[in-house]
């Protein structure tokens, strides 16, 4: 599913936030990236997702080798897969429905298919009552977990998670790692970074280990907690 | 094709999303109405100067057919040859730019004068008649051109013979005419690109206000075309708005300076009335608006965009 080989980002003329970084993670898998803040956690997200481009390497995502992919197909790639950011990013000047059928409007569902993804999503983070409340008026956990329902209502084939429990208390942290989970447990891919590596560890996943950008320890393919 | 979405579909979800964009757009103004309104404004003013400037010329262009006669050539046969009278005769007969002509005979014109005269007994000091034998042409047309043209053909045909036309006034209107609408389409297109650089200034304002909802889009996977459509129909509405607004202006316009512009005209012995524009004219004013608003949201959005993260 995804494929870094030797993969280097310059920003500028700054220091490499990633340096040579090679990387896989197979359809159907589960894995996590951990490192202290300025690791190039989020860059390598943002590499897979196609928000920057290479410095050097190549990157291959679901099939497209993202450094040769023309800014006209980059639209395309973009809907197969679902982003998760630790700010949320939810936009305030419309309800909970409504943040989370923007992929769906962008893919120009109609509305009876709509409404049923839309439910269907907030159902499963559990905020189906909320569906029609500004999400300024939700808690931390709640606002990541409708952007979590946006993430995924669209049925990615790959979920991006940048320290998506980066606000949250244990429990509640403990809470949405466990619905990626259960995303991952029905064929959804998930990448997930988080600098929280005792959370990390208990979930028995793939732990890639950033520092420095550079790729420093690679923990074996865990059992299954 | 996603799993619940059918071929059919694809018509009915692709009016919807426009449908949606226009709601939102719409939403958009209605939250921010002064912002909008002002927009509308500028637009309005910007099309109603030209378009008031345009009736005026149209109604002053209307004068030359006001004209109570028909332009006359007058051709002053003095000391010219029977042979060439023949030959001029013939041509009055065949020419058809001639609608009728009259010949004056010199001692015709000269019994006419006397009659005029309070003391007749003046004329008898004359040697001899000084009067020439005068040729009455009417024309079968007013147009400026035809008539200058028999004009020169008139005087080809009589070569001694003095020639005068009165149609001077009516070419010398034509060419202000003319000028005036020159000046006017000047005019007109330095205000629309005026124009059209204050409504993209507007929607690239307004696209930075969305700039958080417009980055979430593209992580989503939106293209160009989604992320713009709502400016593009919110340049429509404002252009519709100001065709619209330019539309009352004009009319009020037109109305208050109606009386002025009457007395004006009878101090200098015409008749002139403004008349209001028409349904065309009215509608033709509501296209530019709208034109104007479309281009203008196309413009600010695109360079917007590009820029946007």
């Amino acid at each position: 599913m995804i494929r870094l080989q030797r993969v280097t980002k310059r920003f500028g003329s700054a220091s490499e936030a990633l340096s040579n970084v090679s990387l896989r993670v197979d359809p159907g898998a589960m894995a996590f990236i951990t490192g202290p803040s300025g690791a190039g956690k989020s860059t390598l997200l943002r590499l897979i997702a196609g928000l920057e481009r290479p410095t050097r390497g190549r990157i291959r995502v679901n099939g497209h080798d993202l450094d040769r992919l023309s800014n006209r197909a980059i639209p395309g790639f973009r809907r197969s897969i679902g982003l998760v950011f630790q700010d949320h990013r939810l936009l305030f000047d419309r309800p909970v429905f409504d943040n989370v059928a923007l992929p769906l409007e962008i893919l120009a569902y109609r509305r009876p298919e709509m409404r049923k993804r839309v439910r269907a999503a907030l159902d499963k983070v559990g905020l189906l009552h909320k569906e029609g409340v500004n999400p300024r008026t939700l808690s931390a956990g709640e606002q990541q977990r409708v952007g979590i329902a946006r993430a995924i209502v669209h049925r990615p084939v790959l979920l991006l998670a940048d320290e998506p429990t980066g606000n949250l208390d244990p429990a509640l942290s403990r809470e949405i790692l466990q619905l990626f989970d259960d995303f991952n447990r029905v064929g959804m891919t998930a990448l997930i970074a988080s600098h929280d590596l005792g959370l990390v560890e208990r979930m028995g996943k793939p732990v890639l280990h950033l520092e420095d950008g550079r790729i420093e320890a690679r923990a074996a393919a865990g059992a299954p907690a | 094709m996603k799993p619940g979405r059918r071929l059919q579909d694809t018509v009915p979800a692709w009016l919807e999303a426009h449908r949606d964009a226009a709601r939102r757009s719409l939403q958009r103004r209605l939250q921010a109405p002064v912002l909008s309104l002002i927009s509308i404004a500028v637009l309005g003013f910007i099309l109603a100067l030209p378009a008031y400037l345009w009736v005026l010329l149209d109604n002053a262009r209307a004068l030359s057919a006001h004209v109570d006669h028909d332009p006359r050539i007058a051709l002053y046969l003095d000391g010219v040859e029977a042979a060439t009278v023949a030959d001029l005769e013939r041509h009055l007969e065949t020419d058809a730019r001639v609608e009728r002509w009259i010949w004056i005979d010199a001692d015709e014109a000269l019994a006419r004068y006397r009659e005029g005269l309070a003391d007749p007994g003046l004329l008898d000091w004359l040697d001899e008649n000084p009067l020439p034998d005068v040729v009455d042409v009417v024309p079968a047309t007013a147009d400026p051109e035809t008539v200058a043209a028999l004009r020169e053909a008139l005087a080809a045909t009589v070569p001694g013979a003095t020639v005068v036309s009165d149609d001077d006034w009516v070419r010398q209107l034509n060419s202000l005419h003319q000028l005036g609408l020159r000046i006017l389409s000047v005019v007109g297109a330095l205000l629309g690109l005026g124009a059209l650089l204050i409504l993209a200034l507007a929607t690239a304002s307004e696209l930075r206000e969305r700039r958080e909802e417009i980055a979430i889009s593209r992580i989503s996977g939106a293209t160009h075309r989604f992320l713009r459509r709502p400016s593009l129909y919110g340049g429509v509405m404002t252009g519709l708005g100001g065709g619209i607004f330019a539309g009352i202006l004009l009319l009020i316009g037109i109305g208050l300076s109606r009386a002025p512009l009457e007395q004006a005209a009878a101090a200098f012995d015409l008749e002139l009335g403004l008349s209001l524009p028409g349904a065309t004219h009215l509608l033709a004013l509501l296209l530019a608006g709208l034109l104007l608003g479309w281009l203008g949201a196309r413009l600010g959005s695109g360079h917007a965009l590009r820029d946007a993260p």
